[in-house]
């Protein structure tokens, strides 16, 4: 999530909350599709009064791995690759050269790594740490919480 | 910059909109599709603001489904229409939604129609019409080649010349158009038109750079 | 017994009953008589009169038959009030139809619409039902002519000929010895509406003031509502009355030409 800090968390905990109770009622997990439509039709009843929020919503469900695109305009994308914030353009640049749809794991998280350090690095209200995560078929997986400090001279490093 | 173009042909609407889905200057997705079936004959293609766009078109689409299973028949292209303007115009004055509409159909009574309706809710029936910047470009070619006997072949060459123009002289680019065809039978899905179905003689075909632009700097 | 449950609407008796609407049926029943037929290329409603004081200035009114839209019209048998009322409702859900959509109503839509309301009536709120029977005609692209008749408590149904009011029973079943399924033109359907009426009504000669008739069919590709003027209806009485006298003089001559069975 990017954009108002207090936007994202609240809309973080009621989208969370609607998902649980989605499940004690279906006795079955809500769908990413379901999930994203959720967020967009409540974030489309404040629309013009203020919010400010960019989200990616992932998960793995009956269809597969599912990745949606919401924001505060009430709009909401599915794709295979997305980034938001003020800093996506920059993500964008390194995401577009070295991504692929059929990406091993391995590289798909240092690829995601890389793009967010370098938009931490251009983007001046981007910065701090790189959350990792992993969604795979049995949920997700953190994979690790990276100083960009030390993201900066690794990567230095390897381009000597 | 959104694009949404159609028209009416000898017994089907054409119906073509761009792809793109972006915020402000970043580019999401260029498949985006814009078009929204609405019954077995009729569709629209609805381009505008973020979040209006899905709001209001499922809202009409859904709607117009309850209508039919209350009544076991659709609406008519047009009762389709004037609901949608209705509903347009009611929450103009209240949450009004941004939003430019184009709506082909094809019915067994009244025949084929397009109609043309903006965010302000001013709808009218049209042989051809075009929303987005696009249309003050390509408006004057539809007045120029545009026949109401058109054929589906004539169509996709029309829509073509509007795409040739567009790449010419348009500032921003529209790399691939979705494009659908509507007639007595149904809604059909044809292949999305690309730039290089429509690159002509003029312009710079790819892997050749123009040479005749690349001139020594002398002072 | 019942002195608990009929004075509300709301209330089931234990026998499962709601007597205000059963009331409201027996009121109807009483009210002046209307039909309705269904024909291939029109249909035909018939309406009693019973307004027929000679100092009533009946000028303004044509009371018992109603156009609700270009395409439908329909006649009403039960309280005059009432009858005002849902006529009004009528019109203005044909209207707000229109607004909506630019088309006309279709009729079945009008007819629950209007249901939709005389069922609430019988539910809702220490409120008596609307003493109304009413018979639709009309003409839809989904159903082409099509007749309805609903009752007080919103039931309603299409017919291809039936009857509301005083004797209708008597008018169904006479109505469904006499007509002949896809074979009845609109003259058919005018000529029995007439003998059916004089049947039922107990009255020696049918007269044009004692009836009133509307007729829609369709022209050009638009629907036409008519409603006959006392010229049209009286000769249509006189034709039938012509009819039946012809029909009596043959009965006679037949009578008179085998003497035996006559005196058997």
């Amino acid at each position: 999530m990017a954009g108002g800090a207090a936007d994202c968390s609240f809309w973080e905990r009621v989208l969370a909350k609607h998902c649980r109770v989605y499940e004690l009622r279906n006795k079955e997990r809500i769908s990413v599709a379901a999930a994203s439509k959720l967020l967009a039709n409540m974030v489309y009843g404040y629309k013009g009064m203020g919010l400010s929020m960019g989200t990616m919503i992932c998960g793995w469900d009956k269809r597969g791995p599912g990745l949606y695109y919401v924001d505060s305009d009430g709009q909401r994308l599915d794709g295979n690759m997305f980034a938001v914030g003020s800093g996506a353009t920059y993500a964008y640049g390194v995401l577009d050269a070295g991504y692929s749809y059929d990406l091993p794991i391995e590289r798909a998280l240092a690829l995601g790594q890389q793009a967010i350090y370098h938009a931490t690095h251009r983007d001046a209200y981007s910065g701090g740490n790189v959350n990792l995560y992993h969604m795979k078929e049995t949920g997700w997986e953190h994979i690790g919480w990276t100083d960009v400090l030390k993201l900066h001279y690794q990567y230095k490093n390897e381009k000597k | 910059m959104e694009f949404l173009i159609g028209f009416e042909g000898k017994d089907f609407v054409f119906l073509a909109s761009d792809t793109s889905a972006a915020r402000s200057i970043v580019m999401f997705k260029q498949d985006q599709d814009k078009m929204t079936p609405l019954g077995k004959n009729t569709m629209m293609a609805m381009c505008g603001e973020a979040g209006d766009v899905a709001q209001f078109s499922e809202y009409i689409q859904k709607n117009l489904q309850l209508y039919k299973i209350r009544n076991g028949y659709e609406l008519s292209t047009k009762g389709m229409m004037n609901f949608t303007r209705k509903q347009l115009a009611e929450a103009l004055r209240k949450n009004p939604y941004h939003v430019h509409t184009l709506m082909a159909g094809c019915d067994s009574t009244d025949g084929c129609s397009l109609y043309y309706l903006d965010y302000l809710s001013s709808s009218v029936k049209v042989p051809f019409a075009a929303h987005g910047y696009g249309a003050y470009f390509v408006l004057s070619l539809l007045d120029r080649w545009h026949k109401p006997d058109l054929t589906k072949d004539e169509a996709m060459i029309l829509l073509k010349k509007c795409m040739a123009e567009l790449k010419k002289r348009f500032i921003v680019t529209l790399p691939a158009m979705m494009v659908r065809i509507v007639d007595k039978n149904g809604i059909h899905t044809m292949p999305p038109l690309l730039e290089k179905d429509y690159v002509t003689m003029d312009t710079v075909q790819d892997g050749e750079p123009d040479r005749s632009i690349v001139r020594p700097l002398i002072l | 017994m019942s002195r608990r449950y009929d004075s509300r609407t709301t209330i089931f008796s234990p026998e499962g009953r709601l007597y205000q609407v059963e009331y409201a049926m027996e009121a109807i029943g009483h009210a002046g008589t209307c039909l309705g037929i269904l024909a291939n290329d029109g249909i035909v409603l018939a309406a009693e009169k019973r307004n027929v004081h000679k100092l009533l200035d009946d000028v303004f009114l044509s009371d018992k038959i109603y156009t609700l839209d270009d395409n439908i019209a329909c006649s009403v048998a039960g309280i005059t009030s009432d009858a005002n009322v849902l006529v009004a409702d009528l019109r203005r859900i044909a209207q707000r139809f229109k607004l909506s959509y630019q088309e006309s109503i279709p009729v079945e839509q009008l007819v629950t619409n209007l249901c939709d309301i005389k069922q609430a009536y019988t539910q809702f709120g220490g409120l008596r039902p609307f003493g109304i029977s009413v018979l639709y005609m009309g003409w839809d692209k989904h159903y082409g002519f099509q007749l309805y008749m609903s009752d007080p408590s919103g039931n309603y149904g299409g017919w291809k000929g039936t009857c509301i009011g005083n004797n209708s029973q008597a008018a169904i079943s006479m109505l469904k010895q006499e007509y002949k399924e896809d074979e009845t033109n609109l003259n058919d359907a005018l000529k029995l509406a007439i003998k059916v009426l004089s049947k039922t009504l107990d009255t020696t000669k049918l007269t044009s003031e004692r009836v009133e008739m509307a007729t829609l069919t369709r022209q050009d590709d638009r629907t036409v509502i008519t409603i006959l003027n006392s010229a049209t209806l009286t000769k249509l009485c006189n034709e039938y009355e012509e009819e039946k006298a012809r029909l009596e003089a043959e009965k006679k001559a037949k009578e008179k030409a085998t003497p035996s069975k006559a005196k058997k």
